[in-house]
């Protein structure tokens, strides 16, 4: 119980840095932004928000820091981040809520899709030690994983969308469809999710294989397994129970570390795909110099990644006993 | 029972499970073994060379380009050729000239954020596990913090306040925000260090914190603070080249980041300048590559379990002439027989012989104890008797039998073996804490071997798991516990508990009460003792410490470097001890009865198993050695019934 207690503190402080760090960096700027920003957008957004720009990134200077910090927590509570300048007159979060299930579709389902895949490869290269699979994939996988993740979506769309005409080169969905729930949308969306989807796979899935590998590496020399082999148990049962079941744990962990460059990637890959997601819409909020939709991405992609490392934490509470009764 | 019977067990280490003391590994913090290692590495060696290339490159641009990378001098969109070997950008640019100027800055940025984030975690890791208290808790939980803050999307942001960042703010902001995960690593591993003896000692001596932090924690850490420095410059290569592509560096630099960029809105891949696009491309894969190779490479080279060594049968000596001996009668009341057994280690010198031609039988019912100092080979010939030798972990027979109810057990394959495990020759650790699988119950463990060799249902496994657990004294409530659940105690219990599920023939035991305080020892012993009377099993039992196994083991296996140098009745061996070693032994503990002596132990250690000494492997150390002890190879001698492998007893033979 004081486990999960301390993981939901540690989550608060996270949350709250990531918004500290959003009213901070434009005030910590040399010059201010935003002010040059607001100039140009004065009269033409209604005077509330303003107002909340202007909390926002500190160009109202009747206010002390510390009252428009607060007034700043307290709005970002309310899920008022402002107006967005580029859907102007649409309230950010409304965007955001609309780019958000495009990228947990695409980014969620091939990243949780990667860990498996590739959890379940350096398992079975650390068992068939020096196999075939041990001696192809880990070093092919350790070139990959090198790999900017943009300039192989760029590669793919080259390849696949404008040599061999086999895979839609950009976008989520065909633009002359609507946006619905039919079967045609969501096959149409299925195909243009493909080389994304690829595409975060191939760059994704080594680090899971490798430290997955050097975990069971690590846990087939244990005692216990050596145990499990003298009880006479099945090959089957003693690299999934024993070894396997083990070697998971520091990967969950890993796992929690590493989304952070996953998500990285995901921006990009959305960008080069034009893919209408949250990372696409976050680099198109820079190039806007839309600072309000900016923050509201950030704190978006900084409450994904919480939620996921929650998600970890939860699958080692269930798989390993021990955090379940310590602490 | 009186507490000095133990007081020699300080002497002797517990020692660890495999070769440890034979195998040359490399110590930590020593860069000319660090640096042999790489050399031997294929996968390092290939990262070396790819990042002196770029090395190479990045210092002398001028003279390998052949352009000026700005100079807009050529038609646009030229396809390669002998001029151009990667064709022209659309602004009627050399690419291959850009590629090998822009080589530069993405290095720098590689090395100078590395550096940083280096410097960095060493100093938030280190000093957050030396000090300790507040200082950890606040330390560590900015690690944590900035560990899980997407570092990318931050960098976009604050270089999205700045409209471009210049090479310094990126490093910076790179360097700042990238040496969480190397400092978690460093935290843990300096934890885990704190508690060592050399610590202690500088401690003791009085050294001040930052002289222990720089001279005594970070040498040891080396491999640890090199991977960290790998893996920030090749995140460092990566995320920048990402901002530079978005348009986020300064578009007017050269480098492959920014190549891309240019590539990218100049169309090159729609407009048939694809090698625009895909070379820069190349070249950041290739640098990161380096990095990730090295890092790869170092992660083996620093945890030798990751290395795969083949024994090379070949350089063994003097073993594939012999002619095997043929199997002689087993008799009825044989359990076990060992003939002419023998392991060799793979290590990066050599196949090493840890075990060295063993012969001894067990009766039924029999307790033999194989006693001997850490490193003399008892464990390995253990698990070798019970085939738990081989991939994943070290060791090989390399010659000899294991005659375990008259079947050789070292020809059976996995299938047959796995028959005979369990039901007839079951296995109890040193450790139990570490035997135990942590992630199941004990009663999920007792059912897994129930499973593997009986059709019991599962009301049957019930059954017989919680009077296993009578057997040893432990209250069934305990069988759905965790292994983490039980005391040190319990656990080694439940161990011989599972181990009796079906009531073998031979039970094989490591050191099982070495993990468990005096008290507690003596009461397993005793435990063991009845158990093995009521039930009927033999025993073959290691351990380090010979009194303990006085009151219960029939026979003694005295060992030292690999052989056997003294098999004799237990009792008779502690009143006549023929091998010099044997009575070293007996010295090192203090006797209970008798006149008082001054308790002497066994100067010197043993000898490398790499290079065994010639003739008797004792006599350096041996008080009574002549000169015809190390001319010529001692063999075992009978006395009275009992073997002795010592020169002195070559007349009563």
């Amino acid at each position: 119980m004081r486990f999960v207690v301390r993981r939901l503190g540690f989550f608060l402080v996270t949350l709250w840095a990531a918004v500290t760090l959003n009213f901070l960096i434009p005030r910590l700027m040399p010059g201010n932004p935003a002010l040059a920003l607001m100039s140009r957008y004065r009269g033409r957004i209604n005077p509330a928000a303003l107002k909340a720009i202007e909390i926002a990134f500190g160009v109202n200077n009747h206010q002390s820091v510390l009252s428009s910090y607060f007034q700043y927590l307290g709005n970002v509570a309310r899920g008022r981040f402002g107006i967005s300048l580029t859907f102007f007159p649409d309230p950010v979060l409304r965007n955001v809520l609309q780019a958000l299930p495009w990228t947990l579709a695409l980014v969620g389902v091939t990243t949780i899709l990667a860990f498996l895949l590739g959890t379940l490869i350096g398992l079975l290269a650390a068992w068939r030690r020096g196999g075939m699979l041990d001696s192809l994939l880990p070093p092919i996988f350790v070139i990959t994983s090198a790999f900017p993740y943009f300039w192989l979506a760029m590669l793919s769309i080259w390849l696949f969308a404008i040599k061999f005409h086999w895979l839609p080169q950009s976008s989520g969905y065909d633009i002359k469809d609507n946006v619905a729930w039919t079967w045609h949308f969501v096959g149409d969306a299925f195909r243009h999710s493909i080389l994304p989807a690829l595409t975060i796979l191939v760059t994704s899935i080594g680090g899971w294989i490798l430290t997955m590998r050097n975990n069971t590496i690590t846990v087939l020399a244990e005692d216990y397994v050596r145990m499990a082999r003298a009880k006479g148990l099945s090959p089957w049962r003693v690299m999934w129970t024993y070894a396997g079941r083990n070697a998971i744990l520091p990967n969950l962990t890993g796992f929690a570390m590493s989304l952070g460059f996953v998500v990285s990637g995901a921006i990009l890959v959305e960008f080069v795909f034009n893919y209408p997601g949250v990372g696409w819409m976050f680099l198109q909020a820079v190039e806007n110099q839309d600072y309000a939709l900016m923050q509201a991405l950030f704190l978006m992609i900084v409450l994904a990644v919480l939620t996921a490392i929650l998600a970890a934490d939860a699958a080692t509470a269930v798989l390993d006993p021990r955090t379940r009764d310590i602490r | 029972m009186s507490a000095p019977a133990f007081g020699a067990t300080d002497q002797v280490a517990t020692p660890p499970v495999g070769p440890a003391p034979m195998v040359a590994e490399i110590r930590q913090g020593r860069w000319g073994d660090i640096w042999r290692a790489i050399s031997r590495n294929r996968k390092a060696v290939a990262g070396m060379i790819l990042l002196l290339v770029f090395v190479v490159l990045s210092i002398f641009p001028g003279q390998i380009a052949p352009d000026d990378p700005t100079a807009e001098i050529y038609l646009p969109g030229l396809g390669p050729s002998w001029h151009h070997l990667l064709g022209t950008t659309a602004q009627g640019q050399d690419v291959f000239s850009q590629l090998i100027w822009g080589t530069r800055l993405s290095l720098v940025i590689a090395l100078a954020v590395g550096a940083l984030a280096t410097v960095l975690s060493v100093l938030v890791g280190v000093s957050a596990a030396y000090l300790g208290g507040v200082a950890d808790g606040i330390l560590s939980l900015l690690t944590d913090v900035i560990l899980v803050l997407p570092i990318f999307p931050l960098i976009i942001v604050i270089a999205a306040y700045r409209q471009n960042s210049g090479l310094f703010t990126l490093i910076v902001v790179l360097g700042a925000l990238g040496w969480s995960y190397g400092a978690r690593q460093l935290r843990s591993q300096t934890l885990s260090l704190r508690t060592r003896d050399f610590l202690e000692a500088a401690r003791v001596r009085g050294e001040r914190k930052s002289y222990v932090i720089l001279f005594e924690i970070l040498p040891t850490m080396t491999s640890l603070i090199v991977a960290t420095f790998l893996g920030s410059a090749l995140y460092a290569v990566l995320t920048a080249a990402g901002l530079q592509f978005v348009g986020l560096g300064d578009p007017n630099s050269q480098s492959w980041g920014t190549m891309l960029y240019w590539a990218q809105n100049g169309e090159a891949l729609f407009a048939g300048m694809p090698l625009w696009a895909i070379a820069p491309g190349v070249c950041i894969a290739l640098l990161g590559a380096s990095f990730a190779l090295l890092n790869y490479a170092f992660d083996e080279i620093s945890s030798p379990a990751l290395r795969v060594r083949k024994l090379e049968r070949a350089r063994l000596p003097g073993r594939a002439s012999e002619p095997p001996p043929a199997v002689g009668e087993v008799a009825e009341e044989t359990v076990l027989r060992v003939e002419d057994l023998s392991v060799a280690y793979a290590t990066d010198a050599g196949p090493v012989i840890a075990v060295d031609h063993v012969d001894f039988e067990v009766g039924r019912g029999e307790f033999l104890a194989i006693v001997g100092e850490s490193g003399c080979g008892k464990s390995t010939l253990l698990y070798a008797i019970a085939r738990l030798l081989g991939s994943p972990l070290p060791g090989e027979i390399v010659g000899g039998r294991v005659l375990f109810q008259g079947r050789d057990l070292v020809l059976m394959d996995d299938s047959q073996l796995r028959r005979v495990r369990w039901r007839d020759l079951s296995v109890v650790m040193q450790s139990a804490m570490n035997a135990l699988n942590p992630v199941l119950t004990i009663a999920e463990q007792m059912r897994d071997a129930c499973k593997a060799h009986s059709d019991m249902s599962k009301s049957e496994i019930e059954a017989r798991s919680r009077e296993v657990l009578r057997l040893v004294s432990i209250d069934p409530v305990h069988l759905h516990s965790y292994p983490h659940q039980l005391s040190g105690g319990m656990r080694q219990r439940a161990m011989i508990a599972m181990a009796l599920l079906f009531t073998p023939d031979l039970v094989i035991m490591d050191e099982p009460t070495s993990a468990l305080d005096v008290v507690a020892q003596r009461s397993l012993m005793m435990q063991i003792k009845q158990l093995q009377e009521k039930l009927g099993f033999a025993v073959v039992f290691v351990t380090h410490d010979m009194s303990l196994v006085r009151h219960f083991s029939d026979r003694l296996l005295v060992m030292y470097a690999g052989k056997v140098v003294e098999l004799s009745e237990t009792r008779r061996l502690f009143e006549r001890p023929l091998h010099p070693y044997s009575r070293g032994l007996l010295d090192a503990f203090p006797s209970i009865h008798g006149p008082k002596v001054r308790l002497t132990g066994i100067p010197g250690a043993p000898p490398n198993l790499a290079k065994p000494p010639a003739g008797c492997r004792f006599a350096p150390r041996c008080p009574q050695a002549t000169a015809r002890c190390v001319s010529t190879e001692i063999p075992l001698y009978v006395v009275d019934g009992a073997s002795v492998r010592c020169i002195l007893h070559e007349g009563a033979a």
